[in-house]
């Protein structure tokens, strides 16, 4: 019997009657992960740590829908006692000493976290191919991307290894690789989610999210992880709300927007389609749908470059070799320390972002570049906060094309942010933004569509997004064979 | 009389007295064990993240009004990027943009007359950690790392180290006063910086700018401007030039030696620090922390001098902020202040200096020092009297009279029991007598003693003196 096949609902009760214990799942959740261990989808295992907490949770009561359930982390998630690298050769000897709050709260709900999963270093790239340790590979087609950053934690989803993942998403790194793979993900409202713990790519955008099977398991995750936290003074102070409330409700009342820019032809027709036939289906259920043109938004993959990669440079500048992580073994000098151990510890794709953004912030390119981008980027959220006057929530794809090869040319760098160019404007706006599954390309690859909501208004996106799950009732298991087209 | 003109300005750090670090819940102390007061967040680890205390932003705002500072009702903080072993992030969080306070000044009074050291800005920021070099290796200690600090330069106003030296006795009074620092220059709570050009004229344009670092005491940096003064003077009269530089003070020299050549200016690669949001000043903050500015000594030294306390005691009084506080309370009392002044910086602080014990830690009310004034001034006790029942006046409860009481001093305050005692002794002594009247004063001063021997010191030897005085006419 595979139970972590079953429904969260059914997990539970099983729980809960003590027909299974949490250990089972845990064991489960190894067999899975040694059973596609090809797929490369982890950087760090909790194997020996995860069994002894399901053993001691035996004895508790199953008090939380949550309760018992394997969990996986992106490892730019700091986790304590527990290897924490970014997929980066300079932390990986890096043990923290402290638990990032997201962590604190899926312990409280008695959550295991079963590994870190791979991912792009510092989660920058778009293909998980700037891991140290290699990149994850499609569940669909091992020849294929699981996307990025958050590749790995899309890739454990997919393979139905696990249940829940956390990911993360400076600009897109959530919703691209789910749309890649055909799951769930969900990038919130930043704010909605503390941030302290996440290792900093771009502090004005970073934000942790839920990556699921499902939506209503998205749901349930999110409400775990939501609060203000003192510890991050960027968190947001919102009344406790349940965001599968909407979940199975109709969408007659719903009012959706769709980008021309998102309908353009930088999107693959096959795509293009699939997102029309959507809308039909949403039109014929009620829903009104029309198409609008947002100011800015095309402008946002530069906005993008300015500010990720100056807060980046600026982020990583504490990788030094002299507290933490990798060190340049029998330094010259301090200078030595500081080259040496960059030049050794960090990656081309890293060095190439921090050397971009170090002379983006430089004397007078801060005015000219940063300031300006952060100036515009405020129009920007005006702009389409000024599209959810009128409309309850904006759909369209997630990507421009469905997941590629593994070894398709790395050597442009404008192709991976390309690949981002519909996902990051909610980046810049701090909106919440999810990514479901709608279908499969004719090479069988999945296709996404991403539903973006006004701030904080995430249940709507599960309302939506519950809608056309049901709807389409994809078949969603790589290895179960047969698609739903 | 040099040729030249010296243009000088300071920049200031002073260690702000909160209870926690600015960035985390660390706490804020001085002389703990190495790296005992630090966390997470001071040293710099992956996935932290600062948060503001707001005593620091209460204590800015104090210490702009202290200044005379125009407020900035809405700012935000920058990231100072630069790789520095002592730097935990290899970025310094500081205000670059948005000083909390600008165009402000402090006022000195030079050659008797009264000048303002204008302030350009102030500004907050966290210290970086202390390094401590031991041969090849370097040693640091994180429990400097986030302590708060705020930076307050001036313009290039000043024209001497004289000025600089006033300007910063001046800083360290009012801040000390305010609560704000404990600025202390050895434990490096206070540190100042100066920058010194020279120009033959003012209708030149100012000279090539020299910074000088690490000066250690404030008599020190008027020593080090006026060397760097002379040295540029020698310099450009010998036709050598020299480019922007910064150098330190040393001690053992007596003079300033060169640390570095700036090349070009700095590249700091500013910006607003992402990780705290923009603060709003309200007046609600602003009035708070006015409420809270204890009174400064401008004020104090004022009221002193109208209440008749003596200029030398106004202003040890001043030096001393316990007593002077002290001393504020009695103000609305009627009574003798120089007496009051008298007492409590002679006598009293001397059992204080012995005892290591603050005027605070003792039992003498107000009330009670009102009443041992009182008896001071109609000479029931005398001051050797009063050193006798000193320690009871300052360690019992009861009052002044009672202790007298107690320890069996009655002073002869009746003039005609001492005319009866001065005339016995002039009548047995009359070699002095005769002395006396033949003009040599010392025979006075052996009548005196003979006086006091007599009354076992229990008289004012000021009326007996008074009254010796008239009986031998």
């Amino acid at each position: 019997m595979k139970y972590l096949n079953l429904k969260i609902e059914e997990i539970n009760k099983l729980l809960k009657e003590k027909k299974i214990t949490p250990t089972i799942l845990v064991e489960e959740a190894f067999e899975n992960i040694e059973n596609n261990k090809e797929l490369n989808a982890y950087i760090t295992l909790n194997k020996e740590e995860a069994l002894k907490q399901a053993k001691e949770l035996e004895n508790k009561e199953v008090d939380n829908i949550l309760f018992g359930l394997p969990i996986a982390l992106k490892d730019n998630i700091i986790t304590k006692g527990l290897r924490t690298t970014c997929a980066s050769h300079i932390l990986d000897n890096f043990i923290p000493i402290y638990n990032a709050t997201v962590v604190e709260k899926l312990k409280s709900k008695n959550m295991i976290i079963i590994g870190k999963t791979n991912m792009d270093e510092f989660a920058m790239g778009s293909s998980s191919r700037t891991s140290y340790f290699g990149a994850p590979r499609n569940p669909w087609n091992k020849e294929k991307i699981s996307g990025g950053s958050s590749g790995g934690s899309a890739t454990t989803i997919a393979a139905r290894d696990v249940l829940f993942a956390l990911g993360s998403d400076t600009g897109g790194s959530i919703r691209q690789p789910a749309s890649y793979t055909g799951i769930v993900g969900m990038k919130p409202t930043y704010g909605r989610v503390s941030r302290y713990g996440l290792v900093a790519f771009a502090s004005s955008l970073d934000q942790i999210g839920p990556m699921t099977r499902n939506v209503y398991e998205n749901a349930i995750l999110l409400n775990a992880i939501v609060g203000k936290d003192d510890k991050d003074l960027t968190s947001a102070k919102k009344e406790e709300e349940d965001f599968t409330r909407f979940i199975g409700k109709d969408i007659k009342v719903l009012k959706l927007a769709v980008p021309n820019f998102f309908m353009s032809d930088i999107v693959n027709i096959e795509i293009r389609n699939k997102v029309k036939d959507i809308i039909k289906v949403l039109e014929n259920n009620g829903a009104k749908v029309d198409y609008i043109d947002i100011k800015y938004i095309d402008k946002a993959m530069t906005l993008y470059q300015i500010i990720a990669m100056g807060e980046a440079s600026s982020n990583l500048a504490r990788f030094d070799g002299i507290r933490y992580g990798h060190s340049k073994e029998n330094p010259e000098n301090i200078e030595d320390v500081y080259y040496g151990t960059r030049a050794e510890g960090f990656g081309e794709e890293v060095k190439r972002r921090i050397m971009v953004g170090s002379y983006l912030l430089s004397g007078e390119n801060a005015k000219t570049y940063y300031n300006k981008a952060l100036s515009i980027r405020d129009d920007m959220r005006k702009e389409l906060t000024n599209i959810f006057k009128d409309y309850d929530l904006i759909i369209g794809p997630t990507t421009t094309t469905t997941a590629y090869n593994l070894d398709d040319p790395m050597d442009d760098p404008k192709k991976s942010f390309m690949d981002d160019v519909l996902v990051i404007p909610v980046n810049m706006a701090g909106l919440p933004g999810l990514n479901i599954p709608i279908g499969f390309d004719s090479k069988h690859m999945p296709i996404g569509m991403q539903i973006i909501a006004n701030a904080f208004e995430e249940a709507k996106i599960y309302h939506l997004a519950s809608f056309i799950e049901k709807e389409l009732n994809l078949k969603l298991d790589p290895k179960g064979g047969e698609h739903n087209e | 009389m040099s040729n030249y003109i010296a243009t000088v300005g300071v920049e200031v750090h002073v260690e702000l007295k909160t209870n926690t670090k600015i960035f985390s819940n660390s706490i804020n102390g001085y002389g703990e064990m190495a790296n005992s007061l630090t966390n997470v967040v001071d040293l710099g680890y992956p996935g932290t993240l600062p948060t503001l205390n707001e005593e620091v932003i209460n204590l800015a705002l104090k210490a702009a009004t202290i200044l005379n500072c125009k407020i900035r009702r809405e700012m935000h903080f920058d990231r100072k990027n630069y790789f520095y072993p002592d730097n935990p992030k290899n970025y310094q969080i500081t205000q670059a943009r948005t000083p909390i306070g600008y165009d402000g000044y402090v006022e000195i009074e030079i050659n008797g007359e009264k000048k303002k050291i204008y302030i350009e800005e102030m500004h907050i920021e966290e210290d970086t950690c202390k390094s401590a070099h031991r041969g090849t290796k370097t040693l640091l200690d994180f429990n400097r790392a986030g302590v708060p600090l705020i930076e307050i330069v001036t313009k290039p106003c000043m024209e001497s180290g004289e000025e600089a030296k006033l300007y910063l006795e001046k800083l360290r009074e009012i801040l000390f006063y305010g609560n704000i620092s404990d600025c202390k220059i050895e434990e490096g709570s206070m540190r100042a910086d100066a920058n010194v050009s020279i120009r033959k004229s003012k209708s030149d344009p100012f000279g090539i700018k020299v910074e000088i670092k690490n000066i250690g005491s404030i008599s020190n940096v008027a020593l080090s401007i006026e060397k760097e003064r002379l040295r540029q003077e020698k310099m450009i009269e010998a036709k050598e030039t020299f480019k922007p530089q910064t150098r330190r003070f040393d001690d053992k020299l007596g003079d300033t030696v060169l640390m570095r050549v700036k090349e070009t200016g700095n590249d700091y690669r500013y910006f607003p620090e992402p990780d705290i949001p923009f603060v709003i000043i309200t007046d609600e903050m602003i009035e708070n922390a006015k409420k809270t500015i204890p009174m400064l000594p401008d004020e104090r030294r004022k009221l002193y001098l109208e209440k008749g306390v003596s200029k030398i005691n106004t202003t040890k009084l001043i030096q001393n902020r316990v007593l002077s506080d002290y001393f504020n309370n009695l103000l609305n009392e009627f009574t003798n202040f120089q007496i009051a002044s008298n007492l409590l910086l002679g006598d009293i602080s001397g059992y204080l200096n012995k005892t290591e014990k603050t005027i605070n830690d003792t039992t003498l009310t107000k009330e009670r020092f009102i009443e041992l004034i009182n008896c001071i001034e109609d000479n029931t006790l005398t001051s050797k009297n009063l050193k006798e029942i000193l320690e009871s006046i300052l360690t019992s409860k009861k009052s002044i009279k009672e202790i007298i009481k107690e320890n069996n001093i009655e002073n002869i305050t009746d003039d005609s029991a001492i005319k009866e005692i001065i005339n016995k002794i002039i009548m047995n002594n009359p070699e002095s007598v005769n002395d006396y009247k033949n003009g040599h004063d010392r025979a006075i001063k052996f009548l005196m003693g003979q006086v006091m021997k007599e009354t076992k010191g229990q008289i004012d030897p000021k009326l007996a003196m008074e009254i010796l005085q008239n009986e031998l006419q």
